[in-house]
């Protein structure tokens, strides 16, 4: 019983010193908590203590990182910083291997266990790892932090029911608009943007078959979609006006985009050809500035003129790339596991990412520093985010249910000359699914 | 399996019953008749023969019940005990740390495994029993056994076929066998993402899966499916008549008398097998897209005022998925159809041209005739094929473009095949994706048995020979 | 007389524009693919372009191939060659093995193998891949080992495809084996010394179709080796080059890559295609 109770106070004695590594204040105060709660057992403590001061045994192991390609040698270097800020982790290895976001979920659903320990996820796939126990609660110290340092989105991002399961990385998964100045001569209304690009036979790209890209119009106009989940991921309640007045004004809106030849469904820069202006986030700034040259430009997304004749901004999801920690069967390695999440996640981290990469940070105090406020893409992010809604938790069927809508428009599904009441027929299954997923 | 088998069974079931019977009988006889020897090899298999000096046959039989013995409680008694439930303990949270719970997967897994285990003992216990009997009969009639060098060297020669097949077999069982026994079972549980191992467990469901499959009403997926299998039966149809009538074609045209570099012409069309075809068809889908190469190109030169939507829009996609398969299956038509064209035999095209027969009518009536006698099989077999081409369509369009009309991420070009593929990587639904893989084994068994009794070298093997 | 002549020569020209024609079609992608993968990655990034004939030529794409730094290109490429080897050696001696025994040999439950196999090669091999995955996990034959996994698990299920080079050993007349018997030959020895050294065209085309297949293994392979990087094979590695957003630029490196993959398989097609023709022919017409 002793013995038991001696390794739940090491941990918690762990978890604190472990922060020592990112947040010097904050550690000490979690130090102090961890003693005032080991003060009951005062034996105990003293082992711990004893424990601790002489750098206890955290055994050995390794640790799968999985990250984006692009920032492999990035992170290998912060990872050799924390292993010499880290002397008692010696016994871990540390593989970061190439997963990018988009695949990561997928991997570590197929084999929890020969996934990676600690790995970086778009926010949309959360609540999908946390039903499918890929996902450790953050520890309490390190949440105190994230939710303190971070932006409010950013937090609510990683939060699925009133829990906290990862560490906010970046604040940067919106989009907004990349344009060539030679070609666009307004950016600020996209049928100006459309009318020029016919002009000068350029593209124009707008994933609008995504459900990422295709609430810009959907929350532009008003409508709402957004879910509520509980603590283990499941979708409780679905808030829903897509099968309104407002949503249809947006899907047609979408109807009549597509129906431009400058239109293409797209939002790569690498993949897009002839383009004149792309829809597309900061990930992709290095690429547009390639292809763009000296015309380069980027801003908000522009507004549009409705069917019923009044003007709607472009809104959209604010969205965030998190860092997650998957369940340990072991105590030391969990321990070890959440100090690199902290670490990666910190506030210095964060911003070396971003000269790095160009990842812009979630840490509010990263977020003022004055060369991410330089920052060209990021301040079109930052003025559009203004406009949209931090992206909650989303079912993964959502996803692939807006695409269907969107595949349907773009394949002439649903037909350009669609009265409203067929729009409002559509919108309504639509919405009725979406409801469907809530239980 | 069983549902295929059903049908060729019932003719044999009296048969089936009867040879069981005289299993039962054989091994009673055996008890009876036997002596010290025999009756001890019903508890210690392989007593007998190693007493009567069959030292090599004896030794494997007590090797395979040592093996048994060894491994049921070691390995497979903890999964099969709990293969009714598919697991109870739930994972669970010991502080901070996880203490994983009964593997729902592994247990099915090896539970499987387990029982499969079981039914080979049972097989070679019997297998041991007629050994007996077949050495105390030798014995009796005052014959001597075969020494054991004699055995052993009979698997290279009476006993080849063992030695040859013994690995194949194996292999095929492990990982063939299991596994799609597996999988059948799994179209009976709800493993699906809310049920994902080893977090969460899951269990028997019954029927569920197939009322879903066949459910016409609300988030059924019945509509879908119809859809999908249609599409997936006319894709086939096309795909393998296209490339067959048309490869016939440029076989002929290769063929053709006065027709030089026959050699070149070939070797062009050829690359296509050779080069590995998700970088050929990557690339051809990168060419059709709404902004790639062909739509550039005819913008440019003025001959569209719109890109054509080649991959978006779903007929034309469908259409697309035909064409480019159609540069893809030439080629082997080609192959195929250059070296028999040449069989057939001059004197009847001289003959039907001096009865001032045209090319078309030589075709009709000489040509297509012997070819479609000789490549029958291969015609049908390429449809079963074509019913499963999954690179093609997966390589090209994944299944898109999707539709609001379509259930469970089902896209316009989905063949029953990606539409699966689909649910297990993207969604980890296995307990729809195995219940759309047996239907895909039924629609396939139909057309492939069909075959299977139309291909003269199964009707008639022997007389081929 | 003449006329016919005429309409021949016609007839001809026809069919030579036509055959132009075709082979305009069906190289055009291959030549884009070559073109593209010599485009300037300084001066034209490497993203998609509407245009087929590169501005500038350079080796750009190559170098990043080759260059350890940047990618792990070359061990992919290493890995595949590496499958291939094995499963061409392995897959080949069983394929031999089992047709042998199905074609000469006599023994309870052949037809009952023969139509049971035929049943299993009916299942959709997707299905059992997360089955395969955990087997595999088992012996420790995934991510880091995923290799000599692949390798097991083509081997594994090899056997059934035996139809065509069974076909071919039918048409071996049997009357020989019954002179060699005759004589006091056993099966092995018959095996070995007389049907093997007879069936040279059939093994080059059962190994050549066994080299073939490691290249285009996308699906397995990738649900294999997950989340390791070193482990991957070529089509693994570059299709992730093309379907997801990591990888921005990357569509000449896949397009240079493309070439490089292409080479082996396809030399080893152009001197081997006499083989591959006689089996794929022997396969269609038997069945």
């Amino acid at each position: 019983m002793k013995k038991k109770l001696v390794s739940v106070l090491l941990t918690a004695a762990m978890g604190a010193t472990l922060l020592a590594g990112c947040s010097g204040q904050q550690a000490q105060e979690t130090v102090d908590t961890a003693k005032d709660a080991a003060e009951s057992a005062s034996q105990a403590v003293e082992e711990v203590k004893d424990a601790v001061d002489e750098n206890v045994d955290y055994g050995s192991g390794e640790i799968k990182v999985w990250v984006a390609d692009a920032v492999v040698d990035f992170t290998n270097e912060q990872i050799a910083k924390f292993q010499e800020a880290h002397p008692e982790f010696s016994g871990y290895t540390f593989n970061v291997e190439a997963t990018g976001e988009g695949d990561a979920a997928g991997n570590m659903i197929t084999d929890v266990t020969a996934g990676a320990d600690v790995y970086v996820f778009a926010q949309d796939q959360i609540a999908r790892l946390v039903t499918a126990g890929a996902l450790e609660i953050v520890e309490d110290s390190n949440a105190e932090v994230v939710k303190a340092e971070n932006d409010a989105g950013a937090v609510a991002a990683a939060t699925v029911g009133n829990t906290l399961y990862a560490y906010p990385l970046t604040s940067d998964n919106g989009y907004f608009l990349y344009y060539d100045k030679s070609v666009v001569t307004d950016p600020s209304s996209l049928e100006q943007i459309v009318a020029d690009c016919e002009a000068a036979g350029k593209n124009f790209y707008f994933e609008v078959n995504s459900g990422w890209y295709q609430t810009a119009f959907f929350f532009g106009t008003g409508a709402e979609l957004t879910y509520e989940t509980d603590d283990a991921g499941n979708f409780t309640t679905c808030n829903a006006t897509y099968a309104s007045d407002a949503g249809v004004v947006a899907l047609r809106e979408i109807l009549e985009l597509t129906q431009s030849k400058s239109f293409q469904n797209g939002s790569s820069v690498s993949n897009a050809t002839n383009c004149a202006a792309i829809v597309d986030g900061t990930w992709d700034s290095e690429a547009a500035k390639e292809m763009f040259g000296d015309n380069y430009a980027c801003a908000k997304l522009p507004s549009f003129e409705g069917s019923d004749g009044k003007t709607y901004q472009l809104s959209g999801f604010g969205g965030f790339k998190l860092l997650g920690v998957k369940p340990q069967e072991d105590d030391n390695k969990l321990a070890v596991c959440d100090a690199l999440a902290a670490y990666l996640s910190s506030e210095e981290v964060q911003l070396a990412r971003f000269e790095a990469v160009g990842w812009g940070p979630s840490n509010l105090n990263a977020q003022q520093s004055d060369a991410v406020k330089a920052d060209e893409a990021l301040s079109a992010l930052a003025d559009q985010l203004q406009y949209t809604i931090p992206q909650g938790q989303y079912p993964g069927d959502y996803w692939s249910l807006a695409t269907s809508l969107g595949d349907s428009v773009i394949s002439g599904e649903i037909k350009a000359d669609a009265t409203d009441d067929d729009l409002m027929a559509a919108l309504s299954d639509f919405q009725a699914t979406c409801e469907s997923y809530a239980k | 399996m069983a549902r295929s088998g059903g049908k060729k069974k019932k003719s044999g079931s009296s048969d089936f019953g009867k040879a069981l019977g005289n299993i039962f009988k054989e091994i009673g006889v055996t008890f009876v008749e036997g002596d010290i020897k025999t009756k001890l090899s019903y508890i210690i298999m392989g007593l007998g023969p190693i007493l009567r000096g069959q030292v090599l046959i004896g030794v494997l039989l007590l090797l395979m019940e040592v093996l048994f013995i060894w491994y049921m409680p070691a390995f497979g008694w903890q999964y099969l005990s709990k293969i009714t439930t598919l697991g109870t303990v739930e994972t669970q949270k010991v502080g901070r740390k996880t203490v994983y719970g009964d593997n729902s997967f592994l247990i099915l897994l090896f539970g499987i495994l387990s029982i499969f285990v079981i039914l080979a003992l049972i097989f070679m216990w019997y297998v041991n029993i007629r050994e007996n009997r077949k050495e105390e009969l030798l014995l009796k009639a005052g014959k001597k056994l075969p020494s054991n060098k004699e055995v052993f060297l009979s698997l290279f020669d009476k006993n080849f076929d063992k030695t040859l097949l013994a690995l194949p077999v194996t292999g095929i069982f492990v990982f063939t066998v299991l596994p799609i026994v597996f999988m059948i079972c799994i179209a009976f549980t709800n493993y699906d993402k809310n049920h994902q191992s080893p977090t969460n467990l899951f269990t028997w469901v019954g029927l569920e899966n197939f009322k879903n499959l066949v459910s016409f009403s609300g988030a059924g997926i019945g509509p879908t499916f119809l859809l999908v299998l249609f599409w997936t039966l006319v894709w086939a149809f096309f795909a393998t008549f296209t490339n067959y009538f048309l490869g016939m074609a440029v076989a002929m045209l290769i063929n053709k008398k006065g027709i030089k570099f026959k050699k070149l012409w070939r070797t062009i069309l050829v690359m296509t097998i050779a080069v590995p075809q998700f970088v050929s068809l990557l690339y051809v889908m990168k060419m059709f897209a709404n902004d790639g190469l062909i739509n550039g190109y005819l913008l440019k030169w003025g001959l569209i005022k719109n890109y054509i939507p080649f991959w978006t829009d779903p007929i034309l996609a469908r259409i697309t998925v035909i064409v480019v398969n159609i540069w893809i299956g030439i080629p082997y038509m080609v192959l195929i159809a250059t070296g028999l064209l040449m069989n057939i035999p001059e004197d009847l095209y001289e003959s039907a041209r001096i009865d001032g027969a045209n090319a078309w009518q030589m075709f009709k009536s000489i040509t297509l005739p012997y070819m479609l006698f000789v490549t029958g099989p291969f015609l049908l077999t390429q449809f079963t094929g074509n019913l499963n081409n999954f690179n093609v369509i997966y390589l090209l369009t994944q299944g898109k473009p999707q539709s609001v009309n379509l259930a469970e991420k089902a896209g316009n070009t989905d063949l029953l095949l990606t539409w699966l593929y689909k649910m297990t990587v993207n969604d980890t639904n296995y307990r729809m994706a195995a219940v759309i893989g047996i239907m895909v084994f039924i629609v396939t068994a139909i057309f492939a048995l069909g075959v299977y009794n139309l291909l003269p070298s199964v009707r008639d093997e022997e007389g081929f020979q | 007389m003449k006329s016919y002549k005429t309409k021949r020569t016609v007839g001809n020209v026809i069919a030579y524009i036509l055959l132009i024609i075709i082979s305009i079609i069906w190289l055009f992608p291959f030549v884009g693919l070559v073109l593209q993968s010599f485009r300037s990655y300084a001066t034209e990034y490497g993203g998609m372009v509407d245009y087929i004939i590169p501005h500038h030529f350079s080796l750009d794409n190559y170098t990043f191939l080759f260059s350890k730094a940047d990618t792990n290109f070359l061990i992919w490429y290493k890995n595949t060659l590496t499958i291939s080897a094995f499963v061409t050696v392995f897959q080949t001696l069983i394929v031999l093995c089992v047709s042998y025994a199905l074609s000469r040999m006599r023994f309870k439950g052949r037809t009952f193998l023969m139509k049971f196999w035929l049943i299993l090669g009916l299942f959709p091999g997707f299905l059992t891949m997360i089955c395969l995955y955990f087997l595999l996990k088992m012996f420790g034959l995934t991510q880091a080992g995923a290799i000599p996994g692949l390798i097991l698990v083509s081997v594994a299920s090899c056997g059934m495809g035996y139809y065509v080079c069974k076909g071919y050993f039918d048409t071996i007349p049997k009357a020989l084996d019954e002179a060699a018997r005759i004589d006091g030959a056993t099966r092995a020895r018959i095996f070995l010394t007389m049907i093997i050294p007879m069936s040279k065209p059939i093994i080059i085309y059962t190994a050549l179709v066994a080299f073939m297949g490691p290249w285009c293994d996308y699906v397995f392979a990738s649900y294999v080796a997950f989340g390791h990087d070193t482990s991957y094979n070529v089509a693994v590695g570059m299709t992730r080059w093309v379907w997801t957003n990591d990888y921005q630029g990357y569509f000449t490196r896949f397009c240079a890559g493309g070439v490089l993959v292409a080479i082996p398989v396809t030399l080893l097609f152009m001197f081997l295609q006499k083989y591959y023709v006689e089996g794929v022919t022997g396969g269609a017409v038997k069945g």
